[in-house]
């Protein structure tokens, strides 16, 4: 088990099987809003799962597709970054998906790619607690 | 993050739903941005209205917050819609016109004065040290570097609910401490006659700190427009220090590094071999000026109709009333007019070889969205390149 801080940003549960991307987003562009998918990397799908990825980039228009994958039904069940800007955190607080930065993004990295990426990760407070799954 | 009796109650939902929900997002936004008060704003201008680039969910998103009580409480502008409201051109795809509405009629509602233009300080011209809350990244830079206003570069959800709550929260380029201009650009006489959209687009990709640019001096204030919008496109800048222009008391100097761009190296940012049989002329990005209509209607009476391509200006929504003799004299001259849109934010009805702009904003964004060939040009070789005559 892998245990380390994070910091709350758009509150809420946050518990599930991990999705890392490790590098940045533009969800203009990038994502798939009806499938919670990522078109640039081998259509991966974060739905109902904890996105965890470096940061955003590009086009003012990603509150809305954020925002879009919430009203699709395809939203991650939360949001774990190394990095959290405006544009982002605009766009968890009006799709209601809890972000958190966490606290040593590189060594979560590590761990998580350690589990071989098979993981479960769960959310408590100002900790992040990282399980391999069995 | 302190809030006032007020702005607590806002988001409480003493004053609805609405208004709770756009100051969580501006609450939130500040927190993690470091902000530790909310400021006051005079006037919001909310860009991502295009039903072209936010489509369904967006558009439902401004619908749910507007129509469940959202009513705007400081002076709102908006951005270009993704048609054109004057109905004359031939050129911008008007399909998306009842899609465009379920947009701009609850926007309208709330008491958004629909102007439809990227240019809102024609509108209201920011006085210097005034906050504001502006999405546009073109608009931002003009109020920041030109009038010596306040505002970030706000993403549309953000000005959307600082105009609905009256606040903004108080962090970037609101405070003074994080207007200070770090590297010295001196551009030579020389450079100047490029189009100027090239130095934009150099000065947002290989300049990252704020910069204070110094040589501008007698170049004119559309041709500013153009690039300060191109540095906004092709970098982040929010603010560009212009010596002898922006307002003194709105900026500090620190400066550290001093660099000169040569023409050599501008010349990599002209774009590409602009050929075809259907070539677009387009200029209007940002939204012209009436300086900008006088001086193209004089430059085509000079030297023809466009004959050998399409020559499209885009205007704000409003000048097809007060500009309406300039407006007509350009159509009838073959010019093609759009208000209230642009192509960056719309869909051309059909397919160019190759896109000839003065604008560096446009050619930046025109690649990315429509995958055509963009070239950079002043106002007066995209005219004459047109009508084929040279004189």
């Amino acid at each position: 088990m892998y245990r380390s801080e994070v910091k709350q940003i758009v509150p809420g549960p946050c518990s599930g099987e991990v999705v890392l991307v490790d590098s940045y987003i533009s969800f203009f562009g990038e994502v798939n809003p009806e499938q919670g998918c990522l078109s640039t990397l081998e259509n991966r799908c974060f739905r109902g799962k904890v996105l965890v990825f470096r940061g955003t980039r590009g086009s003012t228009v990603a509150p809305y597709i954020i925002y879009a994958l919430r009203k699709s039904n395809a939203a991650p069940a939360c949001i774990i970054v190394a990095e959290a800007e405006p544009m982002l955190i605009a766009g968890c607080v009006i799709a209601e998906i809890p972000l958190f930065v966490a606290g040593n993004y590189s060594e979560l990295v590590k761990s998580i790619q350690a589990y071989s990426n098979s993981v479960y990760l769960v959310v408590k407070g100002a900790e992040l607690l990282l399980y391999k799954r069995v | 993050m302190y809030l006032t009796r007020e702005q607590e109650k806002m988001l409480r939902g003493e004053y609805g739903w609405s208004t709770a929900k756009a100051m969580e997002i501006i609450v939130k936004v500040g927190e993690a941005l470091g902000a530790e008060e909310l400021v006051e704003i005079v006037h919001a201008h909310i860009s991502g209205v295009s039903y072209s680039t936010i489509g369904r969910y967006g558009a439902e998103f401004i619908r749910e917050i507007i129509l469940r009580g959202g009513k705007t409480r400081v002076f709102t502008t908006i951005n270009p819609g993704c048609v054109d409201y004057s109905g004359f051109s031939g050129i911008i795809d008007n399909s998306l016109l009842d899609y465009q509405r379920l947009i701009d009629d609850p926007l309208r509602e709330a008491g958004v004065k629909p102007v439809f233009t990227c240019i809102p300080y024609f509108y209201r011209t920011p006085l210097p040290g005034e906050h504001l809350a502006w999405g546009e990244s073109s608009a931002v830079i003009f109020a920041n570097s030109i009038y010596g206003g306040f505002t970030n570069r706000e993403g549309g959800p953000v000005a959307l609910a600082a105009a609905l709550t009256g606040f903004t929260y108080n962090a970037g380029l609101h405070l003074l401490e994080n207007r200070v201009g770090r590297v010295e650009i001196k551009v030579n006489a020389r450079t100047l006659t490029m189009p100027i959209g090239a130095l934009g687009l150099w000065v947002g990709e290989e300049v990252k700190a704020i910069p204070h640019i110094r040589g501008l001096r007698g170049v004119q204030l559309f041709d500013l427009k153009n690039m300060l919008a191109s540095a906004a496109a092709s970098g982040n800048h929010a603010l560009i220090i212009i010596d002898e222009i922006t307002p003194m008391g709105t900026f500090r100097l620190d400066l550290t590094e001093k660099v000169e761009p040569e023409i050599s190296v501008l010349e990599n940012y002209l774009g590409d071999n602009c050929a075809g049989s259907n070539i677009l002329g387009y200029i209007g990005c940002p939204h012209t000026t009436p300086q900008e209509l006088l001086l193209i209607a004089r430059l085509v009476k000079r030297h023809g109709k466009p004959r050998r391509g399409k020559l499209l200006v885009t205007i704000p929504a409003e000048f097809t009333r007060i500009h309406r003799d300039l407006v007509l004299e350009l159509r009838a001259m073959g010019v093609d007019i759009a208000a209230g849109t642009c192509p960056v934010v719309s869909r051309f009805k059909e397919k160019f070889d190759c896109i000839l702009t003065n604008s560096g904003k446009a050619l930046f964004y025109l690649r990315r969205v429509h995958g055509v060939k963009v070239k950079l040009a002043g106002v007066k070789e995209i005219v004459k390149q047109l009508s084929g005559v040279q004189k």
